[in-house]
This record gives structure tokens, sequence and C-alpha cells, in this order.
């Protein structure tokens, strides 16, 4: 996930594929889904014990979109001019949290998607929408989301990373930073500079970048979580075609704008579930003894409401609303819960978090340490304060 | 109710409260016909109440006659003593011990419930029955009374106590989010008018964190509240309860200190919100209570309680 943002704007986005559809019932996709993850459970089921390496997780994930993608699962909820079946986002959000509480993919990357897609439905050139979004989809290729630089984390509006006009292209130069599975990558999503330094948000043109393209490296950075996920991409006179504009020069606030309600809906209800399935193997292994109940409940009361909130928030979606600021609240939930779990389970399992060998150890090691970023990633707890104080409350525009 | 039968119920439930508290608040809302809109929509009813109820940090018997009303009963209902959930009659050979609290003494019909072994049943008889105490305590304008007396077990029917504790929980739910809502515009208007170093204090990030911290218990709370009404559990009842009373204690906190000085004061009215926190997560189980009893329960049957579907 990447890191920012501070924003001051509401995103309309009912114009999505939000709209309820009449042909696929909600109930009716719950149980045939149901029923076909049980019966391709052997084909599903991931080839390694525990969370596994970066890179059985990122084949894994592309494995089990193209099954689902292939049975036509993963097109529910898309619109149909990308390769999609149309219908509600809700048939999205179920689809995510059933594979997730299976334990099919990574949540973290699974989600990837659901902030990527919409972003190329809205902004590209249709042809190029309906020939990329079903790669991304079907698991063909990974994408990556080029916004934060080295200096330009929570205020977007400093990008640096230049693009220059050359004849019907681009040229673009600079650095990104905490780039998701960019090693991985075909394509990115790339917020550039197009304007002077001082035109702040209006000079900012995103561009949908092929990741061989010539003067491009990435390279990955080691994370306290043991897993090189998140990685600096160099720029170095990469040439963008003029067709790869999304939105149009100088749209690119409007692009970032856009794919901020997606980062704190759809993914947050899949990480919800997520959270929801680790605090039951919480509940499951821990020693007998060492779970304090008053702790216990009120992880589960908070993991509960979290849940609660960011359920209205999707069905807010689902009839066409608009989301704007008050997703920060998710945010800030989702970053107490995954913390709160975390800090349980590394309570509850103590020594043998600690010490014990084991994929299932490694796990629990990993995502507790992965946890830490919770309140950090996605926009820091303290710009969702800003954004909560000064949009929500109207506290004034001082940072 | 559609979006616009609530918006007018609430306009003539905020009338009603205005101003009002104990039996003249009871007798406008019993002219109201708020029962008559609890049958009607209970959702809207009790939400709208309450919160207002909280937010004005005024009292009435509404939860004592909603809860008699879930049981079929016409009256107020006799609560628990603070801090018990159990229904206050004990069964003794041909008689019930009662020792519990009343909003009201004034009630021409009081409800009893007994807890009879698995069972509840209920007894309808008349306030003279019983010896009446004015509670002072921290929140003497709650108008409680400890209310005790022996009676006869004759004409007890069954009655689904959780039933009423459940309904009684979420409503105190609300009612505590509407104190937490009406703390935080308290301290939101003092933030923007009271000014040092030259701005107003709303401008420091110290205290604009604070306030939001308090916006996001209380929306923790309201999305807990909306689960219960979703799920109708006694778990996520009792879930909306402790949530709600931990974020106005949270709210409670906050807005305490950026009101500060003149939140210290009894010419401000937050030392009244302050105490209805309290009197309120104490009642029907509180926070505390209630959270580690789900903790101990999830540790007993090792696992999770169900989740709601989307």
């Amino acid at each position: 996930m990447e890191a920012y943002i501070d924003v001051d704007v509401d995103v309309d986005i009912g114009t999505l594929g939000a709209l309820p559809s009449p042909s696929m019932d909600l109930d009716v996709f719950k149980s045939e889904l149901d029923a076909w993850l049980d019966a391709h459970a052997d084909e599903l089921r991931p080839s390694f014990a525990g969370g596994g390496s970066l890179d059985q997780q990122v084949e894994q994930l592309g494995k089990v979109r193209r099954l689902l993608f292939d049975a036509g699962w993963m097109r529910w909820g898309w619109p149909e001019r990308v390769g999609g079946l149309g219908g509600s986002n809700l048939l999205r959000a179920y689809l995510g949290e059933a594979v997730t509480l299976r334990g099919l993919w990574e949540p973290g990357f699974s989600a990837l998607h659901e902030v990527l897609a919409p972003t190329m439905i809205e902004y590209a050139e249709p042809a190029l929408g309906a020939e990329m979004v079903p790669r991304l989809l079907r698991g063909d290729e990974m994408w990556c989301q080029g916004f934060s630089e080295p200096g330009t984390g929570s205020n977007l509006a400093s990008l640096a990373c230049r693009s220059v006009r050359d004849g019907d292209g681009w040229r673009v130069n600079g650095q990104k930073v905490w780039t998701s599975l960019a090693q991985y990558s075909q394509r990115c999503i790339l917020l550039t500079r197009s304007g002077t330094t001082e035109s702040l948000h209006r000079g900012i043109t995103a561009l949908f970048v092929d990741m061989d393209t010539p003067g491009i490296t990435v390279r990955p950075i080691g994370a306290m979580h043991g897993h090189e996920e998140f990685c600096e991409v160099f720029f170095d006179d990469v040439f963008v075609p003029g067709d790869r504009t999304l939105g149009g020069e100088g749209k690119g606030w409007a692009v970032a704008m856009d794919i901020l309600p997606y980062e704190r809906s759809t993914a947050l209800w899949h990480r919800a579930a997520y959270l929801h399935d680790r605090l039951r193997r919480v509940v499951r292994t821990a020693p007998p003894g060492s779970l304090d109940p008053s702790k216990l409940g009120e992880i589960t009361q908070l993991l509960f409401s979290f849940r609660s909130r960011s359920r209205s928030t999707q069905y807010r979606l689902h009839h066409g609303g608009t989301l704007g600021a008050e997703t920060s609240i998710d945010k800030s939930l989702l970053a107490q819960a995954e913390q709160a779990v975390f800090d349980l389970a590394e309570s509850a399992l103590g020594l043998s978090l600690l010490v014990d060998d084991g994929p299932l150890q490694d796990q629990w090691r990993s995502e507790f340490m992965y946890s830490r970023a919770a309140t950090i990633y996605g926009g820091s707890s303290e710009i969702q304060r800003n954004i909560i104080a000064r949009r929500l409350l109207g506290l004034g525009n001082d940072r | 109710m559609d979006a616009d039968d609530l918006e007018l119920f609430r306009t003539a439930v905020i009338g009603t409260i205005a101003g009002r508290s104990g039996s003249a608040l009871d007798s406008a809302l019993a002219e109201l016909g708020w029962l008559d809109a609890f049958d009607d929509d209970p959702r809207a009813a009790i939400s709208v109440l309450f919160e207002a109820q909280g937010e004005a940090c005024t009292a009435s018997s509404s939860l004592a006659r909603l809860m008699a009303h879930v049981l079929g009963h016409d009256g107020v209902l006799l609560l628990p003593s603070i801090s018990s959930s159990d229904p206050p009659g004990l069964i003794d050979g041909t008689s019930i011990i009662v020792r519990g609290t009343s909003p009201t003494a004034g009630a021409d019909r009081l409800v009893v419930v007994v807890a009879d072994s698995s069972i509840s049943r209920a007894v309808t008889t008349t306030a003279d029955r019983f010896d009446f105490h004015r509670i002072g305590g921290l929140d003497p304008d709650l108008g409680l009374f400890e209310v005790s007396g022996t009676i006869a077990s004759d004409d007890a029917v069954e009655a689904e106590w959780t039933a009423a504790v459940d309904l009684g929980r979420i409503a105190l739910a609300h009612e505590l989010t509407g104190v937490a809502a009406a703390m935080l515009e308290l301290a939101r208007t003092h933030a923007l008018e009271r000014e040092q170093f030259g701005q107003p204090i709303a401008g420091f990030q110290a205290v604009k964190h604070r306030l939001a911290d308090t916006l996001i218990a209380i929306e923790t709370a309201r999305a807990a509240v909306d689960l219960a009404w979703d799920d109708r559990s006694s778990t996520t009842a009792a879930m909306a309860k402790a949530v709600a009373g931990r974020s106005a204690r949270t709210a409670m906190k906050h807005c305490q200190q950026v009101l500060a000085g003149i939140g210290f004061t009894i010419e401000h009215p937050l030392h009244r919100y302050v105490r209805r926190v309290v009197s309120l997560d104490l009642t029907l189980g509180s926070s505390q209570t209630l959270t580690s009893r789900l903790g101990a329960e999830i540790i007993a049957d090792g696992d999770l309680p169900p989740m709601l579907a989307l």
C-alpha cells in the first residue's frame, strides 16, 4: 500500500458501475461463489505453508485471480466495457472477503486491483482501459501505483518527478518510493509534475507506464516485516506515449483524488475480513490462560465496529453515493484494529512468536511487524486526524 | 419512517425534550405518542429519543417504560440495582424480595421482573408497595430512586427479560452517543472561540487531534449501534452498550481537557455530561463488565461471535 494523502475534496464515484445490477443478486452470488470456492479448494490452495515468500505470494495471487476470472467471479461488479459482467460493488466486496477468509491470497496485495482498476476505467482512453483492465483482473499482469516520492509523502502537491512534452509523448525523470510490488509489475499508474513547481496540485499529470520501458530502474527496499514489498523506482529519460495520459494533461490531481476513496472503502473491507480471520486464529491457537478477557473483548468490539463502519461505506458506494473525508474514520479504525489484533497475538503467542522456527511462526512475526505500519500506510494517523479536524469538525486549515 | 418522516419526528422529539425533564417530560412524550412510534419503527423511535435525551442531558423514565413495553406490560419497569443487569426480584418462598432502581416514584404501575430458575417472570403492581429512597450520588439530576420491598409472587407471568435488556442496552448506547456528541460540540465551539498566542486554540494540532479522536470514538460507537440493530442479537446489543460507554468516557476525557478551566466550573454545562457518562455507563452493565464478559465467552467458545454478513 502506498503512503499518503491529505486532501480537500469529496469524490463522486457514482459513475463506476456502482448501481445495483438486476442481473446478479448478492445472496445468489454469495451462495454460488461459496459453493465454487469449496468445490475448487484443491486448485486454489497455496502450495506453501504459512505466509510464504514474496515470490510465492505474488504467484499465488496471480493463480487465484486467473481462476476467479476464468470462472467469471472476478468479472462481477466491473463494467462490461472492460470485460466485466456489471453489477454492484457489493459483489466485489463479497468476493474479496470470501477469498481472504479462506486464506487464498495476501489481502494487502489483492486489494491493489480494487484501487487501480477503477482509475483506469475512469481516466484511460476507452480502448486502453478495455485492453488493459482485464489483464489486471485476470492476474496476467501486476500493476503498481507510483505516487509517493522521497520528498512527497502526505503533501502530494509537492510532487517533483518531472514529465515534459516530447513530440506526441512525455519524457519522465525522477524518483518514486514506497511503490508496492514494483519489481513484479508490468505497468505503473504514475503521477508526474508536468507544470511548474509552483503549480502545486494543478500541474500534475497521471501516466500509464509500461515498466519495461528503457530508463526505469526498480530497487526493492528491505522492510522490517521481512519482505521486499516496497520499492524505489527511478525514471531516467523514460518515454511515455501521449495516449497513455490518464484524464489529460494536468488532471493528475483528480486521478489521485479518485483513487483515495477506494483505498479506504473496498480495500478496507477486505482488510477487515483478514483481521477477523487472524483474531480467530489467535483465539484458537493461544495457550490456555494467555488471553486477557478484557483485552480480547475490547479488540473484538473494535473489530466488529470497524467492520460495521466499513459495511456502511460499502452500501453507500452501492447506492451511488459520494465518499469523502469521513473515510478517514474508516482508515483510523483499521489502523487501531490492525495493531490491536497483532499486539494481542504477540502477547498471547509470546515466546513461540519470539523464538520458534516454522512457517506459521514466521507468518505471525511478519504480520506483527507489518502491523507496525498500520498507523503509517495509506495516510498516517496524524494526517487522518488533520483531515477529520479540518473537514468533519471545521477546525480550520492550519496543519 | 422515510427520511422526511424521520426528520419531522426528530424535530417533534427535540421540541418535546427542550426544557423538560422527569415527569413533565414523561407526560409530554406520552402525549407525543412515543410508544406508538416505537411500535411503528423501533429503530427510529429509540435512536431519535435517546440520542436527543443524551444531547440535552435530561432525564425521563423512557428507558423503564420502553423495557416494560417490550415485555408486553404497561407502566414503568423496575430497573436492576445500579451496575447490575439481573432482574430486580428474587423468589423467596411465596413472596418476592425486590431491590432495584426506578427513574420515578410516581408511577401508577410498576413492573417487577423476577428471576425464577432459568425463566423470568413479571408482576405488575402498584408503587405503594415499596419504599423509595432518593439517590443523590454523582449524578443527582438523573432523579433515580432506590426501590425495595416484598411482594406476593401469585400473578407472575413469563417475561423475556433478555429481550428487554437487549433493547435497553441499545437505547442506552444511543443515549451515551448523544451525550458524547454534545460534549464534542461544547469543546469544538470553545476551541474555535478561545484564543491564545493570537489564534483560536483550534489551530493547535494537539487540540485538533484530541477532538478528532473524540469524533472517531463517537463514530465507532455509532457503528457498533448500527451493528446491534442490523444483527439484533444479545451479543451485539451488549457490544454496542460497551463500545458506547467506552467511547463516551474517551470523549469525556478529551473534551474536559480542551475545555480546561471553564469546563471545570459549574458555570459551564460540561460537569453535568461528565456525571451522565458515568451513570449511564454503569446502567445495565458497564463497558468494563460487558467487555470482559465478552472476552470470557470467546475464550470459552474457542471462537469469535458470528460476524454480520455483507
